[in-house]
């Protein structure tokens, strides 16, 4: 049987507000979870090709227990394997530790097919797919923005600088998604009736020791306050300042 | 931004993984589908078909019934996707309320094996649409004294009466419709072919726009034996709908009040006025805070009653009571909306106006406000003051 994995990471809502607190990102004052969008698409990738070929999907995240939504989430569309890999001793890993870590796992679930988002909403270093692809000797194929898993061979296209490309690989292989039009298909009711007896695996990786580590966080600084204009007779002063200061027209 | 409805009292804590999972993916589809096109449907006058087929991918149609395709959640669970739906538009809950509580579950609960087998798969993925005929011209609040009247012809029970303001009637795959046989009140399943049964559109409505609005007519309709309802004879039938139905109306418009808030709120904040945002004015202030009061209530008095249904301990009163409240504190706070938003309100640039319509309907259908008071009036003092000889 085909196996499908999808990788799958928890980020902040993009609209929520982020605060920062003693040098450090404030996570208890984040109100809303969710999957990170890219990611969002992989595993849509994911489920059709499940659809098309009859395969099983793992889903795996990277994060403490609160990250089990992203994994519930997936059950309830449909995926059957729900993996957490996480050790309470972790903080703050960076990106060897993360690959280091999903690979393990990977290894074990020795996946055909591996999907994920081309880079995560939060951190958006776009090192994972590439990086898990190294560790695991597989190619990896980056910002897919288009696919077809319906036949025996699957393909994908990506955006280059002279047009798309449309690639068939032969898996295992490990392939990242950009922004696509097919969003992420909504759960039902039975689905995620179904998640809630979903099993979710957590378990832990030798991930060795961190090579960067986070001095602080900083906010982005405010915006300038705005400026105001009233009256037809400041028309040119707006569009002088738009030309010469902002550079928009 | 968002949106994340009101949670002053942290009822999120309250709520199961589930009941949060289904109230996110009611709340994505509205958000996604109904608000950008509700006010076109409204001017329109229609209930979208779409609609009726994503109710149905989503599963929601007789969502709370167990088995038969339909997914057994608790009414809490359901509740919540009323508060969604509504938050949208008060037509789109009362589609799905029509469909799930008033012939879905007469169905379920009083119908027999052949009749659940046949019927309610395909009403729980959207297939087919149901309605419920309770209601006459001349009988409204007083359903007891209903003409419609079925006679056992044989083979067959003959159909003469009509009903009226039956919502989904016009696009009704099944009507669940109350009618005397021999003096008693009994359920019967019309289906919309049957000889003798048409269900004409009411036009004209102010309310309630984008939904479909009918009357059932009944000349010499003819079905067959098997279309009875076997195990509910009396008012108990139609009273038990209700009440399920009554249920969902008291978190829908806890939905339809959100809406009125939200809207109130980012309104205030951006109208500038004597140079400060009217947010700034004490008077608007006090009303922005009465309306987070009375939804916060109406929050906590829905969760409540959902919680004790789930728990099978709920009564009748207590229904009257959640549902009459949380209507009129959603009717007066579209009220006081229109109010903040001054001329602006009236428009369909905004959902005021719109909410404070349909809420208008809402307040009378499903046993009116004033009924639901004799109701508790009865509870109170042991007394009932429905009839009287004059």
């Amino acid at each position: 049987m085909v196996t499908i994995a999808v990788l799958l990471k928890q980020v902040p809502d993009t609209t929520a507000r982020i605060t920062v607190s003693d040098g450090r990102v404030d996570e208890t004052a984040i109100s809303t979870w969710v999957t990170s969008p890219y990611d969002e698409y992989a595993l849509e990738v994911a489920i059709q090709h499940k659809e098309a070929s009859g395969a099983s999907i793992t889903a795996i995240t990277l994060g403490p227990p609160r990250a089990d939504k992203v994994l519930k989430d997936a059950a309830a569309l449909g995926v059957e394997n729900l993996v957490r890999v996480w050790d309470d001793a972790w903080e703050s890993l960076d990106s060897n530790q993360v690959q280091a870590a999903l690979s393990t796992i990977l290894e074990g679930v020795g996946a055909d097919w591996i999907y994920c988002g081309k880079q995560s909403a939060d951190r958006n270093q776009g090192s994972t797919g590439p990086g898990v692809a190294e560790r695991l000797g597989m190619a990896c194929i980056v910002e897919i923005s288009d696919w077809d898993v319906t036949g025996a061979q699957p393909s994908f296209t990506r955006a280059t600088s002279s047009g798309n490309e449309r690639l068939a690989p032969t898996p295992p292989i490990v392939l990242t998604f950009t922004k696509t039009e097919t969003e992420l298909r909504r759960p039902n009711v039975r689905g995620i009736m179904a998640a809630k007896k979903a099993n979710i695996e957590v378990v832990g990786a030798d991930i060795g020791d961190a090579q960067v580590q986070v001095v602080a966080h900083n906010p982005p600084p405010q915006k300038p306050e705005g400026r105001k204009f009233e009256g037809a007779e400041s028309v040119p002063e707006v569009v002088g300042l738009l030309r010469n200061e902002a550079k928009v027209i | 931004m968002t949106y994340e409805g009101v949670d002053f009292y942290d009822i999120e804590s309250e709520l199961t993984d589930e009941e949060k999972m289904v109230r996110d993916m009611a709340r994505d589809w509205v958000e996604a589908e109904v608000v950008p096109n509700i006010e076109q449907a409204c001017r329109d006058g229609v209930f979208p078909d779409e609609w009726r087929v994503a109710l149905g991918e989503m599963g929601v149609l007789g969502m709370a019934l167990d088995g038969y395709g339909c997914a057994g959640m608790s009414y809490v669970a359901y509740g919540l996707v009323c508060q969604e739906l509504e938050r949208g538009d008060s037509g789109v809950r009362s589609f799905a309320s029509v469909q799930g509580s008033l012939a879905m579950y007469p169905i379920h609960d009083f119908g027999s094996e052949e009749q659940k087998q046949k019927y309610l798969p395909k009403m729980a993925s959207g297939e087919w649409v149901g309605c419920f005929g309770l209601t006459e011209p001349d009988y409204g609040s007083n359903p007891g004294d209903m003409i419609t009247k079925a006679v056992d012809e044989g083979d067959d029970y003959v159909l003469n009466g009509a009903k009226m303001w039956i919502t989904n009637g016009t696009i009704a795959d099944v009507a669940i419709v109350w009618a005397k046989l021999d003096g008693v009140i009994r359920g019967f399943i019309v289906e919309k072919d049957d000889p003798g049964f048409s269900a004409p559109e009411m036009t004209g409505k102010y309310s309630l726009r984008a939904s479909v609005t009918s009357e059932l007519v009944f000349q010499d309709c003819k079905i067959p034996k098997d279309r009875i309802l076997p195990h509910v004879e009396g008012l108990k039938g139609p009273f038990s709908c209700l009440n399920n139905a009554r249920y969902g109306i008291c978190w829908g418009a806890v939905g339809a009040a959100q809406s009125c808030f939200h809207s109130s709120k980012e309104y205030a904040l951006s109208r500038i006025q004597f140079g400060n945002p009217i947010a700034a004015f004490q008077l608007v202030q006090n009303k922005l805070a009465w309306m987070l009061r009375e939804i916060t209530k109406g929050q906590l008095l829905a969760l409540s009653l959902g919680r004790k249904k789930d728990a099978g301990t709920w009564t009748p009163e207590q229904i009257s009571l959640a549902k009459m409240n949380n209507v009129d504190m959603a009717l007066e706070i579209a009220r006081m909306a229109r109010d903040i938003h001054g001329a602006n309100g009236i428009l369909d640039e905004y959902p005021i106006m719109r909410h404070m319509a349909n809420l208008e309907s809402v307040k009378t259908y499903e046993g009116t406000h004033d009924i639901h008071n004799l109701i508790l009036g009865r509870h109170i003092t042991g007394i009932q003051s429905f009839t009287r000889e004059l």
